[in-house]
This record gives structure tokens, C-alpha cells and sequence, in this order.
């Protein structure tokens, strides 16, 4: 398919929008650079099918709401991820469907009032940003990749696919396949790398896997902190100290973590590392949350949401990731 | 047995297979696992800077990148740790293992241990002006009693903690080649051990920490020497400032195929020069472009028999052991910030 590319006017930045592709930027980890990609990577590629794009396109992750485009071409979009109430010259845009928009049309998003956090523009043909180290992906503290390295703001201009293919419009994901956001999510963690019995207690992971913690409103796609209640590290820890590596228990000679969903312990703060995650360092890994979870983990809303850990193995982990990709091969929409 | 042993019947615990020590050949080998695309080797269960760790995991990568193993997206690894990121649908931890092992079971003893490494040399200024300032800026505003500050920088305080004069501080720094053992943490960042242990200085960290180093600033914290990349916060005692690391424009000829100059396994050479020097090398680097000022960069293989010959020389471990005491006294009365 021949593509075209017209433009895309940001009329308001709104709380965050950034340009991420799926998977991220790969082969970069040994030399410190964040893998990046879409937070809600389900999101992200079903909006890319629905435009007939490859999955690894990519796409406006909106997080927040509040942002505002004009479309300087006639376009095919999907808005997948949370409902941020997306309004389309003054109407309500349907969201996991494909559809036309005219040169000159306004995209208007609102914010969420149920749960979700982000939201994720596909445009037929792709966003035109260049490559940086083999990704599209913003990682916004490097300040580089994506759209010059952060995210966009009132009057930029982004190249983005023109393409007027009316068998790629109307498509629409069959309710069965919506993924469900939550308040109170609940995500499969296997414990490790750095675990029980030698760095956490048995104690310390039942109480882990028994908690619902808050978010904090500090939270971004380089981590999601946890607010451990009170009592929480009464017994959790296995050893006194650090050793050669600090003063905290937390502390260890560096490793490199797991990227995203890596449960990061820095002294006594919970964060889950997010795609914009550092690539390692000195603290405690407990687990990391199942790749077909994670998704969940970036759509909770800041300061507001609640988040619980469910124990898996790591033989059931590697199954959940056959039965999403084979979700998402099987994916049906309604034409 | 072993792993049974080490878990202790906790199904939290995340060590799925070990292969055990072999006495003067490797370390207990374990395995451990983490959500679902996720495998760590580590070589042995203490937690300790044993630059031996680094060259096994320096020869190991090299061996498993030119195998191209199925299902590996790809590799990290920190001081003593290695990291394979894998894809589950195309392979299996189990699997993983199994190639794994076999690797480690070819590698023999460390004698017989190479790794490509590049030699390097930064020219470095001490005790410059710049790190200066922002040590000044860190006394002024977030605080003046700090006693890692000393005349105003950080560099007799870190001589004072290893039991050495500023002079002996210099000529340890510049006698040694100073290995990049890890950058996960940062694009580009570079932990250095040095290569001689007669240059194992320490220092512990800033409290709090700076909210401002400037670009090229180089630090010691814990036992590890590093040069940040870009202007940042940090916590590690600035000795001086090194030549630029970083370009993200890649206009100077030796960024054209990276804006990272350095990468993990390469050796730096610190080479002294006054500061004029070094500020004329960030502007021929940074704002001419110029090719008047290049890296001197050696393509090496790193033997780690000659290291292990060098190391185990009767003078030079009396050496070892004279400074380590030096730096246990003076730790006694040194006060950490």
C-alpha cells in the first residue's frame, strides 16, 4: 500500500501525549537506553489492526485527556485504550472502530470518568517521526525519540499517513475482545528475580500478595509508585543490610531489572517500573507483573486507583503470553 | 538438591536451577527467573565486586550474542549479574537454561578468559571549575555543613577517606585503566572499576543528594568511578571533569555511528590536562564539530591471564593489602555525609 502522509495539528497539548510504537526500542538495553513502547500495549495494537497497520506502528498514546488536533488531511483513525471521551467536531467519536476523518475535522478529548487511563490514536499509514536507535517510541527524561524527543505541544505539526482505503473503515472490535479497565485491578506477578528466601521474607511476599495498594499521584511511564500501608515491611525483609551494596536492605550489587512491570522495592517504596523504566540498577526486584497483565498496571489513574498482585508461576506465565498472542491473532471485528 | 536446598520448600523463591561450584574454575552458577520473558544468571550468592564476574560475563555475552539463540530479544548484564530478555512464545526458560549451561560449560578457567575491549583515553581536569561551581551551588542551598565538602569541592575529602594525599588520590586514578563493568542505569553511563587493585578507592554518597552535576563531572560512590553523561542530579563525590561522553547531534566525527562514546567492556585511560585544554576540547567537540580534536580509541583483546599474572604478583598484592588498611584506618575517623 502506497502511503501518502498529510498532517496533524495539535491544537491543545492536554496533560501528556506522546508518539510510542510497539515494542519498544529493542536491542539497547545492555547500553541503557529504556525500552519505551506503548504503556497499554493491548490498546496500542488493537488500534493499529483496526487501521490495517502492523501492530509495531506508531500510535498518539493520550494519557489524561485533554488533547486537541485538526486534521490537515483526510484520514483513517482508531481511537483505542481508555474512554476519554473523544469528540469529533462537536460529537461523540466512537472509540475500537475504524473511521474516517476530513481534512479540517476536530479531535477533542475530554477525560476519564470511569477508569482508564490512556488512550491511543491509530492512524492508517502511520505517524512519520524518525527513527531513533530502530524505534518511533518517545522516552521523555532521555528527551529523545518519538517527536523531537518529548512530548507534544500547542502547535505542532505531525506527519501522519493520508490514506482513503474505504475497505479499512468501519471496522469494529467485537465486544467480547474489549479489554476492561478497573479501579481496583488485579495483576498476575511471578516473584523474582531477587525474592525469597534470601532477600524477602515469606512473610514479607504473603503480605505482598495480600495488599491492595494505592497508586500515587506521582506516577508516570517511568514508574507507577505503590503507598505500602502502614506496617507493611514489619518482617519483610531477610537480611539487615545491604552489604557491600548500601545501608538499606533494598540495596543490592546492581542488576538489570525487568522492563515493564519490573516491582522495583527503593528502600521502602514499591515502584513499578514502566516502559520508560531504567534498564537496571542497585535496588530489590520482588516480581515482575505477566506481560498480559501489564497493560492494566499503566491504565490506572494516578493518585486514585488501587492495585493488587495476584501470585503466578513462572511455567503459567510463559503460558499467558501463548494465550495474548493468540488473542490477538484471533481477534474478530465486525464489518 | 541444590536448588531445593537454597529455596527452602518457598514457592516465592525464584532460583529454578544452579550449576554447582567447580573449585578455581567458576562460581556457583544460579539461575533465577521473573514474570514471563525474564532470566538472570549470577555468578555466586555473595554480594561483592569481583571484577573476575565481570570478565566471565564479558566472555559469556560475547559467546551467546554470536550464537543467536531463538526466542532471546536480547542481553544486559551488571558487574555479576547477566540478563537474557526472551520471548516466551518462541522459547522456554527451561530451554534457555539448557543453551546456557552449555556455554558456561565451555568456558574454562579464568586463565583462559578474553573479551574484546577498547582502550581509550579522556583527558580529565581535577578539581575543575565547573564541578566546582556546582558543588558550591550544592553547599549554598541544600547543605552547608556538608562534610564531604572540603575548600570547596569534594576531592580532599575523598583522599582523606582512602587514607591518601590528593596527589596519591591523582596518580591511583591515572595509573589504572578503568573498566565499564555495567550502563543499565543510564543511556550511555559507564560504572568503572579499575583494573589495578592498587587503585580500588571508595567513597560513600552524597546525603542528601545533588539536585545538579554538570556534564562530564566525574564521581566515585560505593567502589565505582563514573563520568555523567549529561547534566543530571547524582550523589557521587566529583573529582574533576572529563572530556564530553554524549552527543546527541552526532556531529563531531567520533559520534557519527553512536551519541554514546562509551560502551560497556572498554578501558579508560584518564589522561590529566589543564582545564583551558579541557574546555577547548568541549568546544571543538561540542560547537565546531571538529575533527581537531579526536579520541584516541584502541580496538584490544582484554586476556584475563595477564591480568591474573599481574594481580597475583608477590609485590603488588602487599600493595593491595597495605592500602586497604591505610583506607580501614582513615574510615575510622573520616565522618560520612
Amino acid at each position: 500500500m502506497q502511503t501518502d502522509y498529510g498532517s496533524l495539528k495539535v491544537l491543545a497539548a492536554g496533560i501528556q501525549a506522546v508518539v510510542e510504537d510497539w515494542p519498544g526500542r529493542i536491542g539497547y538495553y545492555k547500553n541503557g537506553l529504556a525500552i519505551s513502547g506503548a504503556a497499554d500495549h493491548l490498546s496500542h495494537r488493537i488500534a493499529n489492526i483496526l487501521v490495517g497497520n502492523p501492530p509495531t506502528e506508531a500510535t498518539l498514546e493520550i494519557a489524561g485527556g485533554l488533547f486537541e488536533c485538526e486534521f490537515k488531511t483526510d484520514a483513517v483513525i482508531a481511537i483505542c485504550g481508555a474512554d476519554l471521551e473523544p469528540m469529533i467536531n462537536g460529537s461523540p467519536a466512537p472509540m475500537w472502530e475504524s473511521l474516517m476523518v476530513k481534512q479540517g475535522d476536530r479531535l477533542k478529548f475530554s477525560y476519564s470518568r470511569g477508569a482508564g487511563f490512556r488512550a491511543y490514536l491509530a492512524i492508517a499509514g502511520g505517524i512519520d517521526v524518525p527513527k531513533f536507535f530502530g524505534s518511533k517510541s518517545t522516552c521523555l527524561w532521555g528527551k529523545y525519540g518519538g517527536f523531537n524527543g518529548r512530548a507534544l505541544q500547542k502547535g505542532d505539526e505531525l506527519r501522519i499517513g493520508s490514506v482513503r482505503d474505504r475497505n479499512i473503515v468501519g471496522r469494529r472490535l467485537k465486544a467480547s475482545y474489549l479489554p476492561r479497565f478497573e479501579a481496583i485491578c488485579e495483576v498476575r506477578v511471578v516473584p523474582g528475580p531477587t525474592a525469597a528466601p534470601d532477600f524477602i521474607t515469606d512473610e514479607g511476599f504473603d503480605r505482598f500478595y495480600s495488599t491492595i495498594f494505592k497508586i500515587d499521584r506521582n506516577s508516570d511511564r517511568s514508574g507507577y509508585r505503590l503507598v505500602p500501608p502502614e506496617g507493611f515491611f514489619e518482617g519483610f525483609w531477610a537480611r539487615k543490610d545491604g552489604g557491600v551494596a548500601g545501608l538499606h536492605p533494598s540495596n543490592i550489587v546492581d542488576i538489570g531489572y525487568p522492563i515493564p512491570g519490573g516491582i522495583n522495592l527503593t528502600g521502602n517504596l514499591p515502584i513499578i517500573l514502566g516502559p520508560d523504566g531504567p534498564c537496571g540498577g542497585g535496588y530489590i526486584v520482588a516480581g515482575q507483573v505477566l506481560y498480559a497483565d501489564v497493560w492494566k498496571v499503566f491504565q490506572a489513574i494516578p493518585g486514585r486507583d488501587r492495585i493488587k498482585f495476584k501470585f503466578a508461576d513462572v511455567d503459567e506465565a510463559e503460558r499467558s503470553r501463548h494465550v495474548m498472542e493468540n488473542f490477538l491473532k484471533n481477534i474478530e471485528f465486525l464489518t | 538438591m541444590e536448588v531445593s536446598s537454597i529455596c527452602k520448600n518457598s514457592k516465592y523463591c525464584p532460583i529454578v536451577d544452579i550449576l554447582p561450584e567447580q573449585p578455581g574454575v567458576r562460581k556457583k552458577t544460579i539461575f533465577r527467573v521473573s514474570g514471563d520473558g525474564y532470566l538472570m544468571v549470577e555468578y555466586g550468592d555473595k554480594q561483592v565486586f569481583d571484577l573476575m564476574d565481570a570478565f566471565r560475563l564479558f566472555t559469556i555475552m560475547e559467546r551467546l550474542e554470536n550464537k543467536k539463540i531463538d526466542g532471546v530479544i536480547e542481553y544486559g548484564q551488571a558487574f555479576r549479574t547477566l540478563t537474557i530478555i526472551y520471548d516466551p512464545v518462541k522459547t522456554s526458560y527451561k530451554q534457555l537454561i539448557k543453551e546456557l549451561k552449555m556455554v558456561e560449560e565451555e568456558v574454562g578457567s579464568p586463565s583462559e578468559l578474553t573479551f574484546k575491549s577498547r582502550l581509550l583515553h579522556i583527558p580529565l581536569t581535577f578539581e575543575d571549575n565547573v564541578t566546582r561551581k556546582a558543588i558550591e551551588y550544592y553547599a549554598n542551598y541544600i547543605r552547608k555543613d556538608a562534610p564531604n565538602i572540603i575548600d570547596g569541592h569534594n576531592i580532599k575529602y575523598v583522599a582523606l577517606y582512602n587514607g591518601v594525599t590528593v596527589d596519591e588520590l591523582k596518580q591511583k586514578i591515572l595509573n589504572t585503566e578503568w573498566l565499564i563493568v555495567h550502563q543499565l542505569f543510564y543511556p550511555g553511563g559507564d560504572y568503572q572499576l579499575p583494573i589495578d587493585p592498587r587503585s580500588a578507592l571508595e567513597a560513600p554518597k552524597y546525603n542528601p543528594s545533588r539536585t545538579y552535576t554538570p556534564e562530564g563531572a566525574l564521581g566515585v560512590g560505593g567502589q565505582c568511578f563514573y563520568i555523567y553523561t549529561t547534566e543530571s542530579p547524582g550523589g557521587y563525590q566529583l573529582l574533576g571533569r572529563a572530556a564530553p561522553t554524549y552527543q546527541l547531534a552526532q556531529a563531531h566525527p567520533d559520534y557519527r555511528d553512536s551519541p554514546y562514546l562509551l560502551k560497556y567492556s572498554d578501558r579508560i585511560k584518564y589522561v590529566e590536562v589543564p582545564e583551558e585544554k579541557l574546555l577547548d576540547i568541549y568546544k571543538a567537540v561540542h560547537e565546531e564539530h571538529s575533527p581537531r580534536f579526536r579520541y584516541e580509541i584502541r580496538e584490544e583483546i582484554f586476556r584475563v591471564k595477564d591480568w591474573l599474572n599481574f594481580i597475583e604478583r608477590d609485590d603488588i598484592k602487599e600493595e593491595v593489602r597495605e592500602f586497604e588498611m591505610r583506607k580501614r584506618e582513615a574510615q575510622k575517623k573520616v565522618p560520612v555525609p
